[in-house]
């Protein structure tokens, strides 16, 4: 059993110029349960996971994790400095639409980099512990290649293998199978599945309905920057309210139809 | 054609090139060295940093190398900098060449996708590390084809020295001419000597730069 | 101390010089572009000994440092029979050494076009020559010219080699108003100003024409 954060965002407010990318935003990420943020694209989810982590900087309003303000000294105060932020990421593992990973270091490179710079490992415990990772999401047998020897589902479970093997308390997945051919979605969700059997905290911003419905504990609806709804799973993919929510799955229905 | 003249003078153009490569490696690796601070000072420096080298860059880059070399060989007495031809000429190739690398590095570190400085970002790591581990090495993978195309304008730039009396290798083969009333045979043959050179230059460098990126080809 | 008095006093004389330095790299480009056009035709052409013949020219031009060049036409001309003045030969030289640039300035242009237009028209059933003239060169000198105003750049800075064989251009005059003045670093550095001053025009020019161009 993993060690799981939660996060409790108040009142974020985000602009970008005058455009309002955030509204208002309140919302409960209980500890080791799977929060799945869904919506049509510019509704401002993949912006809210990306405050989590003070990616973006969000203007106003509160982000906690397990009750510890980030990126602020105090709400609508000073920044905090690099160092504590610095810190405070280190339990917040990322998954990014585009992989990311540093295309000049092996698979396992990739994993041990963190684990060497940022926790101080020596280097082969190090590597030690990017093998454990790497077997953790299938890929014990590809741990010298580089990224561009790897396929795209390949290179995200090694992208989660980075992340994981930070040990967080928190794992924020944007998008994490957009970028993916259709054939590969499948070991990269089960991958995630795994992680929240075992109890880890995490936020998903996705639009695979299907992930949504079987492994999320709760669901939140995005719609030009506000949160239109927060519920169980059922009660918003399957008896959604709100008639935006119904319009938005009438046309992610329509288009699976084909 | 008098040929027997290049055996005569075979000891000073050796000399001469001597000089010449001597003169190239500095410029190039000095001028890469301030180029990529430059580059770096550009990019995480504050606004009044950023213009005054931009400004600096401008300026270098709008003016001859020959007259910079004037400036600094004649002119610097003037203010106190008094240096010997050879000096002046390494210190001129230096700044000479310091703002294309600059560009060239500063480039290269655009083409950097930002998601992989976010990456590292999101674990925690600190700024000097990811430059250091990430944006260093991609970008100076990225810049290769660049950088070897600029050093090869830079061993071009070194004849330019024998104006302001570096004895490198333009001018050993000018004395030799002039003592010898053999002009265009000396000049023929330093262009030859050049053609070559530049050739075989770009030529390692292409094989360096499949090397250095073979692993970074996407997989077809 | 530097002498602000003598700094400005320079501009005039080499000012005057400037009219050579824009002589010498105008029509250095001006014949650059002649040149280029032809050795970027012979390399596009079937013909294997044209092809041999451009890819020789250009990697021997761009090999050759442009001094070294100079020296070699200026020496070479009166042995093969041509007199002409210096500033001919300087002109001449400048003009060729550019081309091989040119040429591949052109080159790249007509090989960043997507090859999907030549196809659309030759599917129309266009024949080659109008594939040519109508499709592919009207976009690539568009598509070239802000590269053409960067190389008249590096030619401004280049002619200031061309000192080496006497013309009295900007580099030349202010060596001459140097010996005159005792005071090379304000002069030299009026020099500076001028380039400086013509190249960030010519900058200024390339950058309003890339934004023109831009699709």
């Amino acid at each position: 059993m993993v060690q799981a954060s939660s996060v409790e965002i108040r009142k974020v407010n985000k602009f970008y110029g005058p455009f309002q990318a955030l509204k208002d935003i309140d919302l409960s990420v209980p500890p080791g349960k799977v929060t799945c943020l869904i919506g049509p694209s510019g509704s401002g989810k993949s912006t809210l996971l990306r405050c989590i982590n003070f990616l973006e900087e969000y203007d106003s309003g509160e982000v906690r994790i397990d009750d510890q303000l980030i990126g602020y000294e105090v709400p609508g105060g000073r920044k905090m400095p690099a160092r504590k932020l610095r810190e405070m990421r280190r339990s917040i593992g990322m998954v990014f639409q585009q992989f990311n990973l540093w295309p000049h270091m092996t698979a396992q490179e990739n994993v041990a980099e963190g684990l060497i710079r940022v926790r101080g490992l020596p280097r082969a415990e190090a590597a030690d512990r990017a093998v454990e990772a790497l077997r953790k999401v299938g890929l014990g047998d590809k741990m010298a290649n580089h990224p561009a020897r790897l396929s795209g589902g390949q290179q995200q479970r090694v992208a989660i293998a980075r992340a994981i093997a930070m040990e967080p308390q928190l794992m924020l997945f944007d998008e994490p199978t957009s970028a993916l051919d259709p054939e590969l979605v499948g070991e990269v969700l089960n991958v995630m599945k795994t992680l929240a059997g075992e109890g880890m905290t995490m936020v998903v911003v996705t639009h695979e309905m299907g992930f949504a419905a079987h492994v999320a504990d709760q669901v939140a609806f995005m719609e030009a920057g506000e949160l239109v709804a927060v519920d169980a799973p059922a009660r918003i993919l399957h008896q959604p309210e709100d008639p935006r929510i119904q319009g938005f799955l009438r046309t992610y229905h329509e288009r699976n139809a084909f | 054609m008098e040929w027997s003249i290049f055996q005569q003078y075979g000891p000073m153009l050796l000399r001469g090139f001597q000089i010449t490569v001597f003169c190239w490696l500095f410029g190039t690796i000095f001028g890469m060295i301030l180029g990529l601070l430059i580059a770096l000072a550009q990019r995480y420096g504050v606004k009044p940093v950023r213009w005054l080298l931009q400004a600096y860059i401008e300026i270098i880059r709008g003016t001859p190398f020959l007259v910079q070399l004037f400036v600094l060989y004649y002119g610097g007495p003037l203010i106190g900098l008094r240096l010997d031809a050879l000096p002046a000429g390494l210190l001129g190739l230096t700044i000479y060449g310091s703002p294309y690398f600059a560009e060239i590095f500063r480039s290269a570190f655009r083409a950097v996708p930002h998601g992989q400085i976010e990456a590292a970002r999101a674990i925690g790591m600190a700024e000097v590390s990811i430059i250091r581990r990430i944006l260093l090495p991609l970008g100076l993978v990225s810049a290769l084809p660049a950088l070897v195309n600029f050093s090869i304008i830079l061993t071009k730039e070194t004849v330019i020295l024998s104006i302001i009396t570096v004895p490198e290798l333009m001018y050993q083969v000018q004395r030799m001419s002039t003592e010898t009333f053999r002009y265009l045979e000396a000049n023929l043959v330093l262009a030859l000597f050049f053609w070559a050179l530049v050739e075989l230059i770009s030529r390692v460098g292409r094989r360096l730069e499949i090397r250095i990126t073979k692993h970074l080809i996407e997989r077809t | 101390m530097f002498s602000i008095e003598t700094f400005f006093d320079s501009f005039g004389p080499l000012f005057w010089a400037a009219r050579y330095t824009l002589l010498v790299s105008g029509l250095g480009i001006a014949l650059g572009l002649v040149i280029g056009a032809l050795i970027c035709a012979a390399g596009l052409s079937r013909w294997t000994a044209a092809q041999r013949f451009a890819a020789i020219w250009v990697s021997f031009l761009r090999g050759v440092p442009l001094l070294v060049q100079l020296l070699l036409m200026y020496y070479l001309l009166p042995v093969i029979g041509i007199n002409v003045p210096a500033i001919a030969a300087a002109v001449i030289t400048v003009g060729i050494c550019a081309s091989a640039y040119i040429s591949e300035i052109w080159r790249g242009a007509i090989g960043a076009l997507p090859k999907g237009q030549s196809e659309a028209a030759i599917a129309i059933g266009m024949d080659p020559r109008n594939v040519w003239t109508r499709i592919i060169l009207p976009q690539a000198v568009v598509l070239s010219l802000p590269a053409l105003v960067n190389e008249l750049i590096l030619l401004v800075k280049a002619s200031s080699l061309v000192s080496v064989v006497g013309i009295l251009e900007v580099t030349r005059a202010s060596q001459a108003h140097a010996a005159t003045t005792f005071r090379p670093l304000e002069v030299y550095l009026a020099a500076a100003c001028i380039y400086l001053l013509i190249n960030l025009c010519l900058a200024g020019l390339g950058r309003y024409l890339e934004h023109r161009t831009a699709v």
